[in-house]
């Protein structure tokens, strides 16, 4: 199924279009009902922000989950990732109540439902309807293939019986699109997706099961439903039977592919906070700001947010422009950078100190941002389904694609650029051993001119990457499946670092009129960390490299203005 | 092994799909029982579509990764695996 | 084979009880609702002081039985183990204390121990809303006025400032400040006239919510002469010495919730299943659990030998307690949510999966890293004393007490404050004793006793740490503007210690614990091979060797032991000591029907 015809001209639309984070205003405003004091409130309560969500029915954020072509404002999945990082810089959790789990539920439905189905699910949303993705049974967790909710087919209907459990807005949700088994036999072809309409099903056969409290996102209504012979009509099959696993392997790289770009948003708020701390206040007669260590850790911090908004922006422009290859970019930045934003957030948290723990004060988002980041990590796939996704590639990857494959288009760079439409269809369940984005790092190298110090780094990860399919390629059977040691593991972090390394170069490379990108220290800072990242010497940094990135990072603040690629300006 | 195409009876591909399996599994070929699923034998989803990828590379074709989930043991893969090699010409 | 450290923490854990029981006071399920209700531990707290735990904060000169602070160690950690809100607000009292042991008259320490013994609570108030960790900017005065002190102004972020019977206060006695313009004054809230002072409202916290941590303003509060504690003046360098103790402590904090957070996701790694198999396993879950474990058996050693030193190598303690609270909680700071992975989003549950437990742990332990002198000052007191370190090094001194700092069955000797020292004058002989330890490692495996693995790690760690030595020699002090790499250097100095200490702990106790439960773990060095392969890891510098074979052979081996002190009920530890899950101990006299009063010093003899 194709969206939407190419997005034309430069940047995002937003003249045309409202701006969510101009819309949600100073977030330090006491009077915002959606600022950092309600936020925090709410939080306390364990409640989703209820102004929040009124607030985001008003933009009418759910369109933005909505393809363009039936009415909604979904055409680039770079550009959704963005517009949500307005709502997580300011709360995660409505990120995750509001947005994310129905985005979730949705994705199925554009990329296998009917043409019907799919006007029913744009119609619901854009009417703020919640939609809520019935996919976790606790006892099998990530592991789908053994769900046990059971669809059995019956004439004219299925009848359901079985529960879900811990899933968002499931208790309130208007649609669910459930992930049930519809064949006894183990396998991959026994479960299909069901799209239900709640207020249609008889309440008789439905028990709402009771809600889980969680310390991060705390205020994510995670609930669970019991169905008991429950009828549910034949047509809320999505796809045919037997085929959501294969739906579930296309679709959730959309959204693993797209969720850690919205996740940049919490860490924008941890630095502006540690920032912000590090400026007011003194220690041993020095802003803490003047400190070397606290220093250093402001700019790593800046430097990991650029690349993981590097890696983020490169892989969901790849839905669009590479969808054959994204079973392992979408694995790999859902697996690095929620990891690459933790480490910076605890990093940071060292600077903050004693603030770093108080609920309440100044920097009080602080400590809420760490539970919900944690969230954030472990929700949609964890760090070890993941790479799971990844082990099983990397042979066929080691053996051709490694050192053959073609460069990607220059397009899968150029941030303000177009994008085709993206094709659900076309998302390939593997990638065949291609991999287009590291070839960027020796297609910088081959090119006539190139800056000798950018391909004296870049020549530390082609290196990695040989390094990488040697290994790779011998890799003992067990080590290629997901029961594999913890070397290969390993190997998909080293992998998912390189990758990260040819997104930072191909932006660099391919935004020379960005006043920003195209400098190069920033590269230089950002394949310097990612080389420390594996261990290997990247050699001495250039002077003043470090100062140089502090004062755009001062300017930035300064300026209010984001700390990612965007670089925009910010409310308040 | 990608590229030259040998043997293409069902017998010969069975054989090289035990082969393979018998490689993921870490077990004698003779254990691997030719009319189980291939869940049962321990080899899961995931699994599955790297045996697509060994075919690719093995006979120079295009399968569908989840070509395991539809033809889900290894005689009924030989089967469908003889079908496609043998339209192909 | 029997451990007597441990046996005050045995007293505790099985006099509060199976921590499963939901009906004990100081159950699992009590400490998580207590803390989502923000309500201090009282009745646990109670508990303790029935235990008698008051008394092992008082030296058994001042009148208590503290005669080892190995022995408190364990204690601190067995209860951090349970909760950490308890061992905190229990345990501050001894925080609120230590600067009588270490710097009061005899007579006033005597004092101040009879008021811990008859249940007083005591806090300690260093830091200040606009100065943290820098004391020598506080603005608290403390004015003469010929019968005592007039103290103004405010102390906040202070653990039990509103609980606290009494308060060990920091204040400016000289305008002007400096190193010797501050004294310690133990302030009798009791005894202040109203009006005077005003204990400020808790502060509300991302973890241990029920710790009463406040504050305590004071306007024109007057105190008689015998409150200050020492010299005037001397405030600043009692508490630099009196930390030395405190930190140490702080380390077994890490480690007891660290051993419970690893005992929870052991739990659940035994019972489910993931793609047909029990979870622990699948080869990287059960990798994640015995690196966990082996942080657990490093971060021990550290600590106990630490601890041992306060008693036998206290001139070192401003180098070793600042390593044990550097390392020890930074480590355990990423164990825990690492360990979280395993447990995917159950570790995020505030109620449903083991008590909802876990997040409260991971919440807590963050804690351990910022109070107390948080990471970067712990750094800083390595960073500035690199040259003495060095010097150490290279003239391979070792303290004549480094014997019985590292042979556990060695009786300690009493501790000794005159021997504290702010600045170390012989460095660190645990580290400096290392090249003597590598060539013993040789010989040993030479004489086919040690595997000769164990060789190779040896004589690579030392490599390691000559380098990181002559870095250290290479740095120039830089008072305030510390560059970020001076920090590295420290934060791998620690990791060198740690090795160091594993090595020699080995050497020394080999014989020793060959039986008991732990003799596998000791038998054929696999706990210190594991060590060493992890400290080595983390103390390689930047090389583009790239991932090796995995040599995780070290850590898989460790699987059989972990699980059976997890089945066991056993802490997991080098030494043998067990929880009150496992039911009581068969042999100690602690074994007494709850609610009877306990004999606590008979426990130990």
């Amino acid at each position: 199924m194709s969206v939407d015809a190419a997005v034309p001209g430069a940047a995002p639309a937003r003249t045309a279009e409202p701006d969510l984070e101009t819309y949600l205003g100073d977030p330090h405003d006491p009077a915002n009902p959606v600022g950092y004091p309600a936020v925090l409130a709410a939080d306390e309560r364990g409640e989703l922000l209820a102004e929040g969500e009124r607030a985001l029915d008003g933009y009418g954020l759910n369109a933005e989950f909505v393809p363009r072509a039936l009415g909604g404002r979904f055409d680039r999945a770079d550009r959704l990732a963005q517009v949500m990082r307005a709502v997580f810089r300011r709360d995660t959790t409505l990120g995750v109540g509001y947005g994310v789990t129905t985005f979730i539920a949705a994705t199925p439905v554009w990329t296998s439902g009917t043409a019907q189905q799919r006007r029913w699910m744009a119609d619901l949303l854009l009417r703020h309807g919640k939609a809520s993705a019935g996919y976790n049974e606790l006892a099998h967790g990530t592991d789908f293939g053994r769900a046990r909710l059971r669809a059995r087919p019956a004439g004219d209907h299925f009848v359901v019986t079985g529960r879900k459990e811990m899933v968002g807005n499931l208790g309130r949700a208007d649609a669910v699109t459930l992930f049930a088994r519809t064949d006894d036999r183990p396998g991959s072809r026994s479960h299909s997706h069901l799209l239900l309409d709640m207020a249609a099903l008889p309440a008789e056969h439905l028990r709402r099961l009771r809600r889980h409290r969680t310390a991060g996102v705390r205020g994510v209504l995670l609930g669970g439903l019991e169905f008991t012979d429950c009828p549910v009509p034949a047509d809320a099959a999505v796809g045919d039977l037997g085929a959501a696993m294969e739906t579930v392997l296309r679709a959730f790289q959309v959204t693993r592919g797209v969720l850690p770009g919205m996740a940049v948003g919490i860490v924008d708020t941890q630095l502006r906070t540690v920032l912000r701390f590090a400026l007011d206040r003194r220690l041993y007669g020095l802003p803490v700001a003047e400190l070397p260590h606290a220093r250093t850790t402001l700019v790593d911090g800046f430097l990991d947010l650029l690349i993981s908004d590097c890696l983020a922006t490169v892989v969901a422009r790849a839905l669009h422009l590479l969808p054959e290859q994204t079973s392992v970019y979408s694995a790999a930045v859902k697996y690095l950078v929620p990891k690459l934003l933790q480490e910076a957030a605890h990093r940071l948290s060292v600077v903050l100190g004693a603030r770093s723990y108080l609920r309440d004060g100044p920097y009080g988002i602080f400590q809420k941002n760490l539970r919900d980041l944690l969230a954030a990590t472990l929700t949609h796939a964890s760090a070890a389904v993941c790479q799971a996704t990844i082990i099983p590639q990397l042979p066929r990857l080691a053996q051709q694609g490694w050192r053959s494959s073609p460069p990607p288009p220059p397009a899968l760079f150029r941030l303000t650029g177009p994008l085709p439409p993206l094709d659900f269809g076309a998302l390939g369940l593997s990638a065949r051993g291609v991999d287009s984005l590291t070839a960027t790092l020796r297609g910088y190298l081959a090119e006539p001119g190139a800056d000798p110090v950018v391909g004296r780094l870049c020549r530390l990860f082609t290196a990695e990457l040989d390094r990488l399919a040697e290994i790779c390629a011998d890799l003992p059977p067990r080590d290629r499946t997901v029961i594999a040691g913890r070397r290969s593991f390993e190997l998909t972090d080293r992998y998912a670092t390189v990758l990260a390394a040819a997104s930072c170069l191909g932006v660099w490379r391919h935004n020379q009129d960005d006043p920003f990108l195209r400098d190069t220290p920033w590269l230089l800072a950002a394949l310097s960390r990612l080389a420390g990242r594996l261990g290997v010497d990247p050699g001495a940094a250039p002077d003043g490299l470090e100062r140089h990135l502090f004062v755009e990072l001062l300017t930035r603040h300064q300026d209010n203005r984001g700390f990612d690629l965007v670089n925009r300006h910010l409310a308040g | 092994m990608s590229g030259t195409i040998q043997d293409t009876s069902v017998d010969a591909i069975r054989s090289w799909l035990v082969g393979r399996i018998a490689f993921y599994l870490q077990r004698p070929a003779e254990e691997i029982d030719a009319d189980a699923p291939l869940v049962e034998i321990g080899l899961d989803s995931v699994y599955a579509m790297t045996l697509s990828g060994d075919v690719e590379e093995r006979f120079d074709i295009e399968v569908e990764p989840t070509m395991a989930w539809d033809h889900p043991t290894v005689n009924a893969l030989a089967g469908y695996l003889h079908g496609v090699l043998g339209s192909r010409g | 084979m029997r451990y007597p450290a441990f046996a005050l923490a045995e007293h505790l854990d099985h006099g509060l009880g199976d921590p499963h029981d939901p009906g004990r006071a100081a159950s699992f399920a009590r400490c998580v609702a207590l803390d989502a209700r923000e309500e201090f531990p009282a009745q646990i707290c109670a508990e303790l002081d029935r235990l008698g735990l008051p008394r092992w904060y008082v030296p058994a000169e001042y009148g208590g039985e503290l005669r080892s602070y190995e022995e408190l160690l364990h204690a601190v950690r067995i209860l951090a183990r349970r909760d950490l809100t308890v061992a905190i607000g229990h345990g501050k009292t001894y925080l609120g204390a230590v600067s009588a042991w270490v710097g009061a008259t005899p007579e006033q320490a005597r004092r101040v121990g009879a008021e811990v013994l008859a249940g007083s609570v005591i806090s300690l108030a260093l830091t200040e809303r606009e100065h943290g960790s820098d004391l020598l900017a506080g603005e608290v005065s403390a004015v003469p006025t010929g019968a005592g002190y007039r103290i103004d102004g405010e102390k906040w972020l202070i653990n039990n400032a509103s609980r606290g019977d009494l308060v060990c206060v920091l204040a400016r006695t000289e305008p002007a400040g400096g190193t010797r313009g501050f004294s310690l004054l133990l302030v009798d809230k009791r005894r202040l006239a109203p009006g005077t002072f005003r204990c400020l409202p808790k502060e509300r916290t991302h973890g241990v919510r029920g710790a009463d941590i406040s504050g305590i303003a004071f306007t024109g509060a007057e105190v008689p002469a015998e409150a200050l504690l020492g010299k005037a003046g001397a405030g600043p360098e009692i508490v630099l010495k009196s930390v030395q103790l405190t930190r140490t402590m702080c380390a077994a904090m890490s480690l007891g919730l660290a051993d419970q957070a690893l005992r929870l996701v052991l739990d659940f790694a035994t019972g489910h299943r993931l793609y047909d198999r029990a979870l622990v396993d699948l080869p990287h879950a059960h990798r994640t659990l015995t690196e966990a474990y082996v942080d657990l058996l490093i971060g021990e050693a550290t600590s106990v030998l630490t601890a041992r030193g306060i008693h036998a190598t206290p001139g070192e303690l401003s180098v070793t307690s600042a390593v044990a609270k550097y390392l020890v909680p930074t480590m355990m700071d990423r164990t825990i949510p690492r360990l979280g992975q395993v447990l995917g989003a159950r570790a995020l549950l505030t109620a449903d999966h083991a008590d909802g437990l876990f997040q409260k742990i991971e919440r807590d332990h963050r804690i351990v890293g910022i109070f107390d002198g948080n990471t970067l000052v712990n750094l800083n007191t390595l960073v500035n004393q690199f040259p003495g370190l060095v010097r150490g090094y290279r003239r391979g001194v070792v303290d004549p007490g480094l014997a019985d700092t590292v042979e556990l069955a060695r009786p300690l000797p009493d501790f000794d404050r005159s021997r504290l020292a702010l600045l170390s004058r012989s460095g660190c002989s645990v580290v400096q004793q290392l090249p003597a330890a590598v060539a013993e490692v040789r010989e040993l495996v030479d004489a086919g006793i040690a595997p000769s693995a164990l060789a190779a790690q040896a004589e690579t760690l030392a490599g390691l740490v000559d380098g990181l030595h002559e870095r250290m020699a290479a740095y120039r002090p830089q008072p305030r503007q510390v560059p970020a790499e001076a920090f590295g250097m420290a934060g791998e100095y620690a990791l060198a210690f740690a090795a160091a200490a594993c090595l020699q702990l080995w050497l020394r106790n080999r014989h020793w614990l060959a039986d008991g439960p732990t003799a596998p773990l000791w038998a054929d060095a696999r706990w210190l091979r594991a060590c060493l392969h992890r400290l080595i890891g983390q103390l390689r510098p930047a090389t583009a060797t790239g991932p090796g074979p995995d040599d995780g052979a070290d850590y898989d081996r460790l699987l059989p032991d972990l699980r059976a002190q997890h089945r066991e009920g056993r802490l997991f530890s080098l030494l043998p000591a067990r929880l009150a899950e496992a039911g009581r101990p068969a042999s100690e006299p602690a074994a007494r029907p709850a609610g009877a009063a306990t004999q606590p010093s008979e426990v130990l003899r």
